[in-house]
């Protein structure tokens, strides 16, 4: 009941800061931009460009599957720097402005705040990916050819996936940060070195969870679902859990200074 | 019966002791002062006792048979500078923290309507909180404290922030509470203290320097001072007023002299013999209690 209790009031609060609208409409620009342009592109040159008289010009039309890879690797991209900064003061801003002394002065659980907290910014980001992908799908598929509503749909699922991981890491740096700058800037600098790493050791660390976006890929090129994305969603889901166990333990332990 | 008690409770941050042994208890149904100069260690004690933050040494027990919760189920909590959602409006807030110690949103309702009443706040009860006043900030801090019906109300500062006004405000409304639950706050302003507590603890650097009634403790210092003033000024008056046995010290104010004597009857007639056998032109004679404000000044700069 408590839990319920802060999860509508995080709900409440995302959607009064309008972040149910934004979230969604700057996702789906992200998920159209580069379909769309790329499609377009003759026409833009033939509009703005100086192509000199008689030049032909060549460009391959991409593939269904590179157009709706753009519409990931945007969102892989740009979509991380939009969550995490919709989600670096979740807690951190909270502790500095002192509101978290009133609420804790209730009797809170820790499991409760930090799990209904995540929960709700889960659902905002995975509602607005799952609508911005949709809506680029619909657009490659329109421009450029077929592609399964199934084969979408397990492609968004597994993107959330990577994403529930990118929180996961959010609310860890929350949890001991008062800044959220540096919350955001320290989860940033932890996904990119994760996607480093793991893009340099990809043949070691198959499971890597930051390998979901590429193993997404290939399932657009073949259509065949590579066994280790199963390895690196169950690698995400695991370190997401140790996030949260780990932000609620910091949390619990942390005296109020 | 006792309400609360606490024993060698310490605090130590970077190995200075900010709370140092304290050891006291909470009657059910009194009113107590937590007094002592800023960063006297006040904050810090509260906050233990609120239940967030952990001693580092010391218990507090919480009556311990009838409570073995959490104890912040029993306790309402009052920040120093309270800040709320500030996206929500007073009663929203109200609601969702009477939900948070779990009441049932009908409960809370209720519950947030009664408060609101209480502390004059229903007409704003739908406005954004973001739009309050800052005294109007402070009686949403009180009733948010007060909305689980907690048997302990703590209190930090409630009224040093405010002006006049709100001050007389939350005066009024902790001597309403007083009625039903026991009450703990902090203040470094005497005057408060005097107005409405039966009890207090007097802190400084962390330690408990005085603890007790009101009237035990100004009793316990054995003095009592007597206001004098005069026409035209004698001469020689203050080492004349000195050479009474009874006089333990006399202090030249802009209107006269304040004279603290031991025992009030033998002095009264001593010096009202002096000033008629020397004819002077007394204009004020007055016999004033120690106040706070002497012991607390005495037992800081002991």
């Amino acid at each position: 009941m408590q839990w319920q209790t802060i999860f509508k009031k995080e709900l409440t609060e995302h959607w009064r800061s309008f972040k149910w609208i934004w979230v969604p409409i700057v996702f789906i620009i992200f998920a159209i931009m580069d379909p769309l342009t790329m499609y377009y592109f003759p026409i833009i040159m033939d509009t703005v460009g100086n192509v000199p008289e008689g030049a032909t010009m060549d460009f391959p039309t991409p593939s269904v599957a590179e157009a709706m890879i753009m519409s990931f690797s945007q969102l892989g991209m740009l979509g991380v720097l939009i969550a995490v900064v919709v989600s670096m003061g979740l807690v951190s801003k909270e502790v500095k402005s002192g509101v978290y002394e009133l609420v804790l002065s209730k009797p809170v659980s820790f499991t409760n705040y930090i799990t209904a907290k995540y929960v709700a910014i889960l659902m905002l980001i995975a509602f607005s990916l799952a609508v911005s992908l949709l809506v680029g799908w619909y657009y490659v598929n329109i421009l450029f050819g077929t592609i399964s509503f199934i084969q979408i749909t397990i492609s968004i699922l597994f993107f959330i996936v990577y994403f529930m991981m990118i929180l996961g890491i959010v609310m860890l740096f929350n949890s001991f940060l008062k800044s959220q700058g540096l919350v955001a800037f320290l989860s940033i600098i932890t996904v990119v070195a994760l996607n480093v790493i793991s893009s340099i050791y990809s043949h070691v660390i198959t499971w890597s969870p930051t390998l979901i976006s590429d193993y997404i890929n290939v399932y657009f090129y073949s259509g065949q679902l590579e066994t280790e994305i199963w390895f690196s969603s169950v690698s995400a889901v695991a370190i997401t859990v140790i996030c949260l166990i780990t932000a609620t333990i910091t949390l619990k332990n942390k005296a109020i200074d | 019966m006792t309400l609360m008690s606490v024993e060698q409770l310490t605090k130590t941050y970077q190995s200075t002791n900010v709370v140092d042994e304290l050891t006291f208890s909470l009657e059910p149904g009194k009113c107590v002062a937590l007094l002592g100069p800023n960063g006297a260690g006040k904050t810090t004690t509260l906050r233990m006792l609120a239940g967030f933050i952990k001693p580092t040494k010391g218990e507090i027990v919480f009556n311990e048979e009838r409570f073995s919760r959490d104890v912040r189920h029993y306790v309402g909590y009052l920040p120093q500078y309270p800040v709320f959602h500030n996206w929500m409006s007073g009663e929203e807030f109200l609601i969702y923290v009477g939900q948070l110690a779990y009441l049932t949103k009908h409960e809370a309702k209720a519950k947030a309507a009664e408060l609101l009443d209480l502390v004059n706040l229903s007409d704003a009860k739908k406005q954004r909180i973001s739009k309050y006043s800052g005294g109007m900030k402070q009686r949403l801090g009180i009733a948010q404290a007060l909305i689980h019906d907690p048997k302990l109300i703590i209190l930090d500062e409630p009224v040093s922030s405010l002006d006049p006004i709100g001050r007389r405000e939350v005066l009024n409304l902790i001597r309403e509470l007083k009625k039903d639950a026991t009450i703990l706050f902090s203040t470094h302003i005497l005057n408060d203290a005097e107005e409405v507590s039966e009890e207090i603890l007097l802190m400084h650097k962390g330690k408990m320097i005085k603890q007790g009634a009101i009237s035990e403790v100004s009793e316990t210092q054995g003095t009592t001072s007597i206001h004098l003033s005069f026409g035209e000024e004698p001469k020689f008056i203050e080492e004349r007023l000195k050479e009474i046995d009874s006089v333990f010290n006399v202090n030249r104010e802009e209107d006269g002299f304040i004279v603290t004597v031991h025992d009030i009857n033998i002095a009264r007639s001593q010096l009202l013999d002096l000033i008629k056998q020397e004819d002077w032109e007394l204009t004020r004679f007055e016999i004033g209690k120690t106040s706070l404000e002497d012991i607390f000044m005495k037992a800081v700069t002991e």
